[in-house]
């Protein structure tokens, strides 16, 4: 009878041991199964200029692919070791939650409402809204329109038909009419007919557009209402999340700065000054 | 799924969407009239005796009835300024509005000339009338009378084309309507209200020329 309560009781001990070692082990980080797989996956978009899409030999392209071969050259030292998973902007926090990418580098807005959702890393892109003009146009700058308003001629701002549109307008150009589209692409079609002076467009396709077309569009110089673009991860992983931030602080500080500075010089034309020795940049 | 109806919205800029109505109502009669003209001229030239002129003629209604209107819109506002031709957006509308509702008008002229009983024309001219006097006397008004019912078919469809003057940012009633859907997202109401206006007003057109049309009937 002992001998059965005792095998009893060691059995419910050897349970209770496994059980414990199976659910309270500590569960393997992203970063660990990064590493373990060999490549990176990222969703992110294919339809966005400057950000992510498709070039013409049929690969993708842009900032965001780069931050992404950023982020692969930190891992294994080698760009190339991403898998891309295109999606639409409404499956950004899915596919992150349901494990089908291990990041969405893809320009998202860091929102409270999103960080409710997800992680987002450090900003690596500070997005603004602009004016844009076409170079066979009146006015060269913000300054000349704002000229030509005060003499009392009329501008008219083409922008994307939303709730905020009349008051983005009035933000770029006090004064102005605005015009409302219904799609994107017909901003670029009205101020190329000049049926509008200017239009209102994401400040990344205005430096975009006037550095690989710059007979055809100019930058205003005016731009307004900052929002940062950062990288999605799950919420529960804070060390692949401190990996990230710490790959694209490197980027953006530090030894890894050439990259960073390659891309942006690549998408948005423009060099970035090159960080101090010192004091870290970001404390300065 | 419950929706609550908010009207409000709708109330407050009721205004506005009476005054995009007029606008439509407005471009689809200065277009029926332009179209009319238009229509007239290619229609006599259909039927004519010159083979170039009915080349023209068929040729100018098979290009703008296959064309889709949207498309033809585009390239009048967006395109013709890169060749020099810089109108205003209303106007560029009833341009493009007229041409194609020509072409429409264009096909029930031609029809209604050739339903003249060839003995009436053949009347004026034994009576000594010339051409342009049978034409002016005789076989206008005798067609009009035949293709009135088509008219006013065509000037419903063009107060309902003129929703698409949206796409050019001219303030008629469906642009107002998309305005208020995306500042108040009051999706429903905007556009059962915008339908409703459209409704009545198409049913008001065609009752008027209904009226006319039994005022005007030829008792043979």
């Amino acid at each position: 009878m002992l001998r059965k309560i005792a095998f009893s009781l060691l059995v419910v001990l050897l349970v209770g041991i496994f059980t414990i070692s199976v659910f309270a082990a500590p569960e393997k980080s992203k970063l660990q199964t990064v590493l373990d797989r060999g490549y990176l996956i990222v969703g992110t978009g294919s339809v966005n200029v400057p950000w992510h899409f498709m070039d013409e030999k049929g690969e993708l392209n842009g900032f965001d692919i780069d931050i992404a071969r950023i982020l692969a050259v930190g891992l294994f030292d080698d760009p190339t070791k991403v898998k891309f998973v295109e999606q639409a902007a409404d499956a950004r926090i899915a596919n992150l939650l349901t494990d089908k990418v291990d990041i969405v580098i893809q320009f998202m807005t860091i929102t409270p409402l999103r960080s409710q959702q997800v992680a987002f890393s450090i900003p690596y892109y500070t997005e603004g809204v602009g004016l844009i003009l076409p170079a066979s146009g009146k006015y060269k700058n913000h300054e000349e329109m704002v000229a030509a308003i005060k003499s009392g001629e009329t501008i008219r701002v083409a922008a994307r038909q939303d709730v905020y549109a009349e008051q983005m307008a009035q933000e770029a150009l006090e004064g102005s009419v605005c015009e409302q589209y219904e799609t994107h692409g017909l901003l670029y079609q009205a101020i190329n007919s000049h049926r509008a002076e200017a239009a209102c467009v994401d400040l990344s396709s205005i430096l975009w557009l006037a550095s690989s077309e710059p007979d055809k569009y100019l930058d205003s110089g005016r731009a307004f209402y900052p929002q940062l673009y950062g990288a999605a991860m799950r919420p529960d992983d804070q060390i692949w999340i401190n990996f990230v931030n710490s790959v694209l602080l490197d980027a953006m500080t530090g030894r890894s700065f050439r990259l960073y500075n390659d891309a942006f010089a690549k998408w948005f034309g423009v060099k970035l000054p090159e960080p101090k020795i010192g004091k870290p940049e970001m404390y300065r | 799924m419950i929706y609550y109806f908010n009207f409000r919205v709708v109330q407050n800029n009721i205004g506005n969407m009476l005054n995009g109505l007029g606008l439509g109502l407005s471009i689809a009669a200065i277009s029926l009239f332009l179209s009319i003209i238009i229509g007239l001229i290619a229609a006599f030239a259909a039927v004519s005796s010159n083979r170039s002129l009915n080349k023209l003629a068929i040729l100018y209604t098979a290009f703008f009835r296959n064309t889709p209107l949207l498309v033809l819109i585009y390239i009048a506002y967006f395109g013709l300024p890169d060749v020099g031709i810089m109108m205003g957006k209303i106007e560029t509308f009833v341009f493009t509005l007229s041409l194609y509702g020509g072409a429409y008008m264009t096909e029930v002229f031609r029809a209604g000339l050739r339903a003249i009983p060839k003995g009436i024309i053949e009347a004026g001219q034994a009576i000594g009338l010339t051409r342009f006097h049978i034409r002016w006397n005789i076989q206008l008004p005798i067609m009009f009378r035949y293709v009135l019912p088509s008219i006013s078919n065509c000037l419903i469809s063009l107060f309902k084309d003129t929703s698409l003057a949206a796409a050019i940012t001219i303030p008629e009633l469906t642009y107002l309507t998309r305005k208020l859907n995306v500042e108040t997202f009051r999706i429903l109401e905007a556009w059962i209200t915008a339908m409703i206006l459209y409704v009545v007003t198409c049913y008001l057109i065609a009752y008027l020329l209904r009226k006319i049309e039994r005022k005007l009937k030829i008792e043979w």
